[in-house]
């Protein structure tokens, strides 16, 4: 613990504001630091701008002003840079969002030969690698419409992790799940943080929150309204807003 | 991959089937009212068939060897034409859809112009304006006339059968390819167009069937092809009805036959999603 909170900054968040073209604002001045191999787990109600902020931080949702600096390169109009981010940070959805006309092998050799250059054979070795990880290497024939959600997402995951990403961002990655698939993701999800990978993680599970974050943040209307850890935050909150929260999602 | 497509349409309703001796019966009654109409009417219209004439027009037999008829030559002609055609108006319309979807303002203009401008002026204009107006400037032949008249039409066309099949492939895919570091020109290639084309393939088989149909047109500008072959014979021998039979089923076949390949492809393909 001691070394994740000493470690320096991967990403580097600096007062962005983002206001959807339908007049809502989704994050006001929204700073937060987060450190190299740290875990941060995000909560909040829905519409509080937690995955607006996540999909800021690869680029999928333009910020309309502040800054985003991601291992030191700056996520600004620059497209060099913006690939570089987009390479560096891998992003877990909540639906999946496999690519259904290609094996499981193919969705995670893809981005390695498009976008790594690498051979097929290396990009198979890798990817074979992470479906053991994952623990499912006996499906990588299979076309994902022919898995369950909790395979389909261990796959997605395998997919991220294959470009050897920095920073690990995580949607509501088992939201979408059956609640006996949601255990086989979490241990994943678990292994990947004991590794030392650093994750943003957007989702209510308490149990992965309390064994393996370094950090929980309460998110609301746009802006943090507590900090800290998880046994802080769900244990003892300060503010009022996050004991009425975590009384409704309990 | 194979398992879960659907052959047949009859299965993906939840209705129960009709009786099979009450639905093969009312096909056969519907076939033999029309069979006994059209036994009718060309008795009373004292018509001299004279179907023995026909198959000089396809096929020969000269000294021994088997020589292709004008109509079969016309038809080599329809089948270049059409087949130049097709490939260029899935080129312009993919790409006109594509130009239609991007962030471009000058790229969406240009698309918009071109597709109100073709869809809405009538083929054989174009098909005119193109060799008599654009033929003569540029110096182009009436095969390249031809050819282009149709594929600018039909592109039109295809252009938002393949902008309907883009905009349906669901946007986590595009998030996805984007958020693994793939350029847009990769996301298209190998993840959009792939799950768009299996949509879309029956859609795009019906603009080639209309292709083909349309490339009769081009006989209005002396290009030597079935219709026009067919022209050329009933000038000549007043057969009218044989002769545009004979050019009516072959177009039939060939449309046909074309349905049922790609029918064959489409279920090779499926994948469900």
């Amino acid at each position: 613990m001691y070394e994740k909170t000493q470690g320096e900054y991967i990403i580097v968040v600096d007062k962005i504001n983002k206001t959807f073209p339908n007049g809502v604002r989704a994050l006001r001045d929204f700073s937060i630091k987060v450190r190299k191999r740290e875990v941060l787990v995000v909560i909040g109600p829905s519409g509080s701008g937690k995955s607006t902020f996540l999909r800021c931080l690869n680029g999928l949702e333009e910020i309309d002003s502040g800054s985003i600096v991601i291992d030191g390169i700056p996520l600004d109009q620059r497209k060099e840079n913006r690939l570089e981010i987009r390479k560096e940070v891998g992003m877990v959805f909540q639906s999946f969002n496999l690519f259904p006309h290609l094996t499981v092998l193919e969705n995670v050799n893809l981005a390695q030969m498009l976008v790594r250059k690498k051979s097929k054979k290396e990009a198979t070795e890798t990817s074979m690698e992470l479906l053991h990880k994952v623990g499912i290497p006996e499906k990588a024939r299979t076309f994902p419409n022919h898995l369950s959600g909790g395979q389909q997402q261990r796959v997605a995951i395998a997919r991220a992790l294959a470009m050897k990403p920095k920073v690990m961002l995580f949607d509501e990655a088992t939201s979408a799940l059956d609640p006996e698939m949601i255990g086989e993701v979490l241990e994943v999800m678990k292994s990947l943080a004991k590794e030392g990978m650093t994750m943003v993680v957007v989702s209510h599970e308490m149990g992965f929150a309390r064994e393996v974050s370094d950090r929980v943040v309460f998110m609301e209307d746009g802006a943090i309204v507590e900090e800290g850890t998880a046994e802080q935050v769900f244990g003892n909150p300060k503010q009022e807003r996050t004991r009425l929260f975590l009384s409704q999602i309990l | 991959m194979k398992e879960n497509t659907y052959t047949s349409s009859a299965k993906m309703t939840p209705f129960r089937k009709p009786s099979p001796v009450v639905d093969i019966g009312l096909f056969l009654l519907v076939v033999a009212g029309l069979s006994v109409l059209m036994f009718r009417g060309t008795k009373t219209l004292g018509y001299n068939w004279q179907w023995y004439q026909i198959p000089r027009y396809i096929l020969s037999l000269e000294q021994g060897k088997l020589v292709a008829g004008p109509l079969i030559k016309g038809l080599m002609v329809t089948f270049q034409i059409t087949g130049v055609s097709l490939v260029l108006s899935f080129c312009f319309g993919l790409l006109t859809a594509i130009m239609r979807l991007s962030a471009s303002f000058a790229a969406r203009g240009i698309a918009r112009v071109y597709l109100e401008l073709v869809r809405n002026t009538p083929l054989l204009v174009q098909l005119f304006f193109i060799y008599f107006v654009l033929g003569p400037i540029m110096g182009i032949g009436r095969f390249t006339c031809a050819v282009l008249a149709l594929s600018l039409f039909e592109g039109a066309y295809a252009s938002e059968i393949f902008r309907a099949g883009i905009v349906s492939i669901h946007f986590g895919q595009w998030e996805a390819a984007h958020s693994l570091g793939l350029s847009k020109l990769q996301t298209y290639r190998y993840i959009i167009l792939p799950q768009a084309i299996r949509r879309i393939l029956p859609a795009l088989t019906s603009q080639a069937v209309s292709l083909i149909k349309d490339s009769a047109l081009v006989s209005t500008i002396a290009v030597y092809d079935l219709t026009m072959r067919g022209q050329e014979i009933v000038a000549e021998t007043y057969l009218a009805f044989e002769v545009w039979f004979t050019v009516a089923a072959i177009y039939l076949a060939v449309t046909v036959t074309l349905s049922v390949i790609i029918n064959m492809m489409e279920s090779k393909l499926k994948v469900v999603s």
